[in-house]
């Protein structure tokens, strides 16, 4: 096995379909993103069409910057930081959306509601000719379409070994790819997503506008390891309602004054504080804000009104 | 294939059927090699004469250890009768030694085993591993060319080559002339097989024989050499090969690509003005890419040359350099390259070796790949099953 991870060609639709994760054993180990559609991923390669960057970092020493990726399927988080100064520079190079191939690292962030986010950490990233971008999206769908098949040869026949798969030209990663997929998300359905798959084909042969165009279609593929809705909580009392306003004049105020419109989530509980609320009820009034929509944490420890 | 077919009338062993259950023996073989040393005893300090090297009969080479050798006389291509000596295994691999009980002497060359041909099992390529002999076998030349190399003091002339059949090709190495031409079939007996740069090559000397062939079944070189892409995975999993294709996309550069300085003696890469081999040397400046090359299934390194590297990024050596002085940061000739080859699609042919970083390749071509999006589309969009 050679040491280099090989870059996965994915869809948007496949990153945000993916919610698993293995974790490697031991200090530096690999952990890969597993995908319902038979990837099992440390890098990616993507292809659509790239956002301009804006700048997410806490403060001028440690700049990060985030973009989005759409293709026809959906979009993606591309970020950059100090690390990877090249992909950096490249994201804020541009002033209007491009067509664009990003090569990176994918990052699970599972925020405190247990949803997942995927982000592309790049480590390059070119601005291309849509020629370029359209025979990058055939290679992404040739080779997801390669593995939907596998994915169902390994779900038709449980005896198919890693051997025999090789004979067939299979490669190792692959078929062990195919059966975490298989066994991670049993009733996932792909045919929705084959779908989806169309409209990425479509754009390959030229047919539709800029990928963005069809950016607000909503999410056919449903996925079954989304997390179990939870119960309604009861509706809060009006001392909790008081509690509610203070937490949220705190954030306000904290956002109102940071260089980056975001609040620090350290800052409004200290802050909280000292007006009389715990650190615990402060961040347990913060969590239910969130999942009730009234604010959001896109980065972690960074909040904002939604 | 062993002792059992031998004929019962010599008393000699083969040394293919060495077996440490059959110690003494006595057999005929040529030393291959050997040096004299002088092995010290912890018991009491005395010094006592060794000499080592390697005996071939046709059939097997192995290790010998000739304790209180004669003075003189035992050089390489001398042959000799060994009586009672005794058989050794190590690490898997019989050895003889002669000791005091052990009648050595001079024998001719003739009284070395004679090999029936058909006594010599025929291999494939496949087949053959590092330090394998005593075997024949058809092969194709690929292609072949002669060189010339610094053994020790001695220059040499080597003919390197390629050399195919059905089921592979392996490097050639041969120390003498045998006449070979591209093209040509032959069946070569009396050649062996060592690992350079974790690559099996079959190598031919003196001792070994070339027979032209009509080889019907064998493939035909100009095919050989134009087969189609293999995956990466694949080519990971067999660890290289001597006629490797991929087809894949450029992901990554690695250092040192860009502007590099080498030795004007050996071409080395040169660090701080010094070369690894000639001290303080000026160094001439050079242009490379080291390519990360991904298809999906797996990826590799592919060393292009300035000529390579000139065409593919469309940038001079005399231009980078230029852009270098303008501009003196060589990491941004690094960028600027990158910049200019990320994703494109490269076909690249050439030959793989292995390491504990994976595959590179040493490229023999590489051509830029453009796909056609009409036919692309249309292929995916029957494999989705689109009524369109």
């Amino acid at each position: 096995m050679s040491l280099r991870e090989s870059a996965w060609r994915v869809s948007a639709r496949e990153l945000e379909s993916s919610l698993e994760e293995e974790k490697g054993e031991g200090e530096r180990a690999t952990t890969y993103l597993l995908s319902p559609f038979g990837a099992r991923m440390s890098r990616v390669l993507v292809a659509g069409s790239l956002s301009p960057a804006e700048s997410i970092g806490r403060d001028e020493s440690q700049t990060f910057w985030r973009a989005r990726l759409s293709d026809p399927t959906g979009a993606v988080a591309v970020t950059a930081g100090a690390f990877q100064p090249r992909a950096m520079a490249q994201l804020r190079s541009a002033s209007a959306p491009r067509p664009a191939i990003v090569v990176g690292k994918v990052h699970l962030f599972r925020g405190r509601d247990g949803v997942g986010y995927v982000s592309v950490r790049a480590e390059a990233v070119r601005s291309v000719a849509e020629s370029e971008e359209r025979a990058c999206l055939a290679d992404i769908v040739r080779q997801t379409l390669d593995r939907l098949d596998l994915v169902e040869r390994v779900e038709k026949d449980a005896t198919l070994t890693e051997e025999a798969a090789r004979a067939d030209g299979i490669p190792r990663a692959w078929f062990r790819a195919a059966k975490e997929s298989r066994s991670r998300y049993p009733n996932v359905d792909r045919v929705a997503f084959r779908r989806e798959l169309s409209n990425v084909v479509r754009r390959v042969a030229g047919e539709s506008g800029p990928a963005r165009a069809t950016l607000p279609s909503p999410s056919t593929v449903t996925v079954t390891r989304a997390p179990p809705p939870r119960p309604a909580p009861p509706p809060p009392s009006a001392a909790e309602r008081a509690e509610e306003s203070l937490v949220l004049d705190q954030l306000d105020e904290v956002a109102d004054v940071s260089a980056d419109g975001y609040a620090d989530l350290k800052e409004v509980l200290a802050r909280a504080s000292s007006q009389g609320l715990v650190a615990e009820r402060a961040e347990a009034i913060l969590n239910r804000l969130e999942e009730e929509g009234v604010i959001e944490e896109p980065i972690v420890g960074k909040l904002r009104r939604a | 294939m062993t002792a059992e077919s031998s004929p019962p009338t010599s008393v000699e062993t083969r040394l293919r059927d060495l077996r440490t259950d059959t110690s003494p023996v006595e057999f005929v073989a040529r030393v291959v090699a050997c040096e004299r040393r002088d092995v010290t005893r912890k018991s009491d300090g005395s010094r006592r004469p060794v000499l080592t090297g390697l005996l071939s009969d046709g059939t097997a080479t192995v290790r010998f250890s000739w304790w209180d050798p004669p003075r003189e006389g035992i050089e390489r291509g001398v042959v000799l009768r060994a009586v009672g000596a005794e058989v050794r295994e190590f690490r898997g691999r019989p050895e003889v030694t002669f000791s005091w009980r052990t009648r050595v002497g001079p024998a001719s060359p003739a009284e070395l085993p004679r090999l029936d041909a058909d006594e010599i099992p025929f291999r494939t390529v496949r087949d053959l591993h590092p330090s394998e002999e005593g075997f024949r076998i058809e092969v194709r030349i690929v292609r072949i060319a002669q060189k010339t190399v610094t053994v020790g003091t001695e220059r040499r002339v080597v003919h390197e080559g390629l050399v195919a059949d059905r089921t592979g090709a392996i490097a050639l190495s041969s120390w003498s002339d045998f006449g070979l031409h591209a093209g040509e079939a032959v069946r070569i007996a009396g050649g062996y097989v060592r690992a350079f740069r974790g690559r099996p090559q079959l190598v031919l000397d003196d001792r070994s024989s070339v027979v032209r062939v009509d080889g019907t079944d064998l493939p035909d070189p100009a095919q050989l050499l134009a087969s189609p892409p293999r995956s990466i995975a694949e080519v990971d999993d067999e660890g290289g090969g001597e006629a490797v294709a991929v087809e894949g996309l450029v992901v990554a550069l690695l250092p040192p690509s860009g502007i590099v300085f080498r030795c004007p003696t050996c071409h080395r890469s040169i660090r701080s003005g010094i070369c690894r081999v000639h001290g303080q040397v000026e160094g001439q400046p050079d242009l490379r890419a080291r390519i990360v090359l991904d298809d999906g299934t797996g990826a590799l390194t592919v060393n292009a040359n300035r000529a390579d590297t000139e065409r593919l990024w469309g940038v001079t050596l005399a231009e980078a350099e230029a852009r270098l002085r303008s501009q003196p940061d060589p990491t941004l000739i690094e960028e600027q390259m990158l910049e200019a080859l990320l994703g494109r699609r490269l076909r690249v042919r050439g030959v793989g070796t292995h390491d504990d970083f994976g595959v590179t390749l040493t490229p023999e071509s590489i051509d830029r790949v453009d796909i056609d999006l009409d036919a692309a589309a249309e292929e995916l969009s029957a494999r989705l099953g689109d009524r369109r």
